[in-house]
């Protein structure tokens, strides 16, 4: 299910359609949101490379992690970083948002990383960032029809230097630019209230949800009856996708996830359908006209 | 008012006059002497056409207080005949509690339906929420479309009601949080082609010796859209559009359609005034069978736009929009997703509406949902009606059904079906717990009528 996912980002959107944004929300309790936001990440940059992608390019704004990071990150998956000035190029808003340091900025960050990357440097003017992003993604693709994706590594950093209605608006002039071929972005969703949670969901075509995976056991005592759930709780999570479909249904999936050293695992669930199914039937008075 | 039947002349339609601007008062005390004089002779010697003004707003009681004398026959020539044999045949609307809501018939005006109470309809483009809603949008009104935030159903709903009024010639005010608004019209449906209508009417009667009536009522309506077909005049009232095939342009470049984008400014100031504008140029006063206007608002409280987080400013707006829209030849038609606003907000925004729809999205192969619904397969979303217009009336109109499917036939044309549950399962023996005498029997075996 999370390969579906990838799958639609990397088939991007049709001439004249919006272009598929995901949000990956998790929370305190199943705090799995970014290794998701990785295995996304690395995925789409294993399509981009095999040349499987609609998009040709990846720009990733990093508000949470530094460009080095995400070096190695891709290192350690295995993807050639040689050429990846090519394909990939990383927006940092990690270190210096708010243009504080202007005299240290040569110090902080790898040569590799740097090779990636350039500088944000006032992540609270949106318009410059949303100039700096479809500059940098023009960059990767050249001048032609190409079109690249874009990643971006928290909303919930980005809200905390402007208002919601400048991020709505950022997120969804980039989704309907039309050299955009997808979008994702990560939030955590108990940082802020559930109307900026819902201005996501409105936005975006895909929700991928991480929740604990025994909501029962989240917040009790430690004890030693439930403290065994709680240590599934550590490593285990549910995933819940929810799909809007061109046709306009809406598509709902869950799956396990199992957080490891080497990264996430996905794994089926096979008896959750009804349950959610049942959660999603319509709230509608059915009369039955005989 | 509806057109009364007289001993000497055939009926005639009913259009609304040119107006003499006198006072109810005086108009009262001409009509009776008038009517007086009438009576005393045989041939009528006289006629009153009274203003579209007086007409609208205050028909009952008018009406009540002419008809105490005669029921009125309203011309635009100036004969006036005498009905008192027509007050026998006819049931004049003599009071706010008359039930008989057949409309009456058409007037000049392209897309425009006379309906009762002295309201004028146009088509919301989507022959079924048409007859759902009692004849269409009345003039005057605010309609307020609920949006789901997972599904794009209200796109579908916007489209019909533009390109209807795009096909009549009337003037269309649009406006959209998106960058470029107009770029929204290339994506209209065009209405569908006659020789569509005429398979599908083969198709119907064809069908017709074979079906069974499983929930007949489902098939009663279809007897209806078979006469309906048959019409010769050029435009009809609603047309069935085709989303794959695109408005031509030349309807949107010929006629005035203003697109007005609503992501960067500060307020709603330049909104309001664009409508101001726009709805001066369709007041109600001079009862001239001017062109409707139709305003379509997309998302008002979309996130991207900067009043997205000013309640009260896109209250008042909703609040000064509806005071002018009641008195002018427009429809006013706000799209909006609830989930964005808070609960009070969205309680407050439901009650301005005149008339208040909602869509919904369905799960996708949702096994539990095809069980239980018949035609499932061919539904995209749910429609649900919550209140219904009600002009000068206070008759509430009471639905059957106020949640319907929306189907996309043949992923082309717009339907809205009621809900009909699917059969049930003999041999489990159990209904799926809803009432109906249908699903009441539980027992596999011979039919039993």
């Amino acid at each position: 299910m999370a390969d579906t996912i990838c799958r639609t980002l990397r088939d991007g959107g049709l001439e004249g359609e919006h272009a598929p944004a995901l949000t990956i929300k998790d929370s305190k309790a199943s705090p799995f949101g970014f290794d998701v936001f990785n295995y996304v990440l690395t995925q789409l940059s294993n399509y981009i490379l095999a040349g499987k992608s609609q998009s040709r390019g990846l720009v990733v704004v990093a508000y949470s992690r530094s460009p080095s990071f995400y070096v190695d990150l891709l290192k350690r998956r295995g993807i050639d970083i040689a050429s990846s000035h090519d394909w990939i190029h990383i927006l940092d808003c990690y270190t210096d948002p708010l243009g504080w340091k202007n005299w240290l900025i040569d110090k902080d960050i790898s040569q590799e990383a740097s090779s990636l990357s350039s500088f944000c440097q006032d992540v609270r003017n949106l318009d410059k960032l949303y100039s700096l992003i479809i500059e940098q993604g023009k960059g990767l693709i050249g001048q032609g029809k190409d079109r690249f994706s874009i990643a971006i590594d928290s909303v919930s950093e980005m809200v905390r230097h402007a208002s919601i209605s400048s991020v709505a608006g950022i997120l969804s002039n980039l989704r309907s630019h039309d050299q955009v071929s997808s979008i994702f972005w990560l939030l955590h969703s108990d940082l802020h209230e559930i109307k900026f949670t819902s201005v996501l969901e409105y936005l975006s075509s895909m929700v991928a949800s991480v929740e604990p995976f025994n909501q029962a056991a989240f917040g009790q005592r430690v004890d030693l009856e439930n403290l065994s759930m709680l240590e599934q709780n550590f490593r285990k999570g549910k995933f819940h996708v929810r799909f809007k479909r061109r046709n306009g249904r809406v598509r709902v999936m869950c799956e396990e996830i199992l957080v490891e050293l080497a990264g996430i695992k996905f794994t089926p669930v096979l008896s959750e359908d009804e349950i959610i199914n049942q959660r999603l039937l319509p709230k509608v008075s059915i009369i039955v006209l005989s | 008012m509806k057109a009364a039947q007289t001993p000497h002349k055939k009926e005639v339609p009913c259009v609304f006059g040119r107006p003499p601007q006198l006072p109810i008062t005086k108009i009262i005390r001409l009509s009776a002497a008038l009517l007086a004089r009438h009576r005393r002779c045989s041939t009528p010697t006289a006629a009153l056409s009274l203003p579209p003004r007086v007409c609208s707003l205050r028909p009952e009681s008018l009406s009540c207080r002419l008809s105490t004398i005669y029921s009125w026959h309203f011309t635009g020539k100036t004969k006036l005949c005498s009905v008192d044999a027509a007050m026998a045949t006819t049931k004049p609307r003599l009071s706010s509690f008359s039930r008989n809501l057949s409309a009456v018939s058409s007037s000049q005006t392209p897309g425009v339906k006379c309906g009762p109470n002295g309201t004028m309809f146009v088509s919301s483009g989507i022959a079924d929420l048409d007859k759902i809603l009692g004849g269409g949008f009345p003039l005057g009104s605010l309609v307020m479309v609920m949006e789901d935030a997972e599904a794009p159903h209200h796109m579908l709903l916007l489209r019909n009601f533009m390109s209807q009024g795009l096909v009549h010639g009337q003037p269309l005010l649009y406006a959209s949080p998106s960058k470029d608004p107009r770029g929204f019209l290339g994506t209209l449906p065009s209405p569908a082609s006659l020789k569509h209508d005429k398979s599908r009417d083969r198709e119907s009667e064809q069908e017709k010796g074979l079906r069974i009536a499983w929930q007949y009522k489902k098939y009663m309506g279809e007897n209806q859209p078979n006469f309906d077909s048959h019409r010769d005049n050029k435009q009809d009232y609603c047309n069935e559009f085709d989303f794959r095939k695109p408005l031509e342009r030349h309807y949107f470049t010929r006629q005035r359609v203003n697109c007005v984008g609503i992501q960067h400014s500060k307020n709603l100031a330049a909104l309001q005034e664009h409508c101001a504008s726009f709805l001066a140029q369709h007041q109600r006063n001079d009862g001239s069978s001017a062109l409707a206007g139709r305003i379509a608002i997309q998302s008002l409280c979309a996130p991207q736009c900067e009043h997205s987080n000013m309640d009260w400013e896109m209250l008042s707006f909703i609040k000064s929009l509806k005071g002018m829209v009641r008195s002018s030849n427009a429809v006013v038609v706000i799209t909006f997703p609830p989930s964005l606003l808070s609960l009070s907000s969205t309680k407050r925004w439901q009650h301005m509406a005149d008339t208040l729809l909602s869509v919904a999205a369905i799960p996708d192969e949702d096994k539990e949902l095809a069980k239980l619904l018949s035609g499932y397969q061919d539904m995209v979303g749910l429609l649900n009606v919550h209140k219904v217009a009600r002009l000068n009336t206070q008759v509430p109109l009471i639905l059957e059904a106020t949640t319907f499917s929306i189907k996309l036939q043949k992923r082309r044309f717009l339907v809205l079906e009621c809900l009909n549950q699917a059969p049930v399962d003999g041999s489990s023996g159990s209904s799926y717990g809803t009432s109906g005498s249908c699903s009441g029997s539980s027992k596999a075996g011979t039919l039993d009528f």
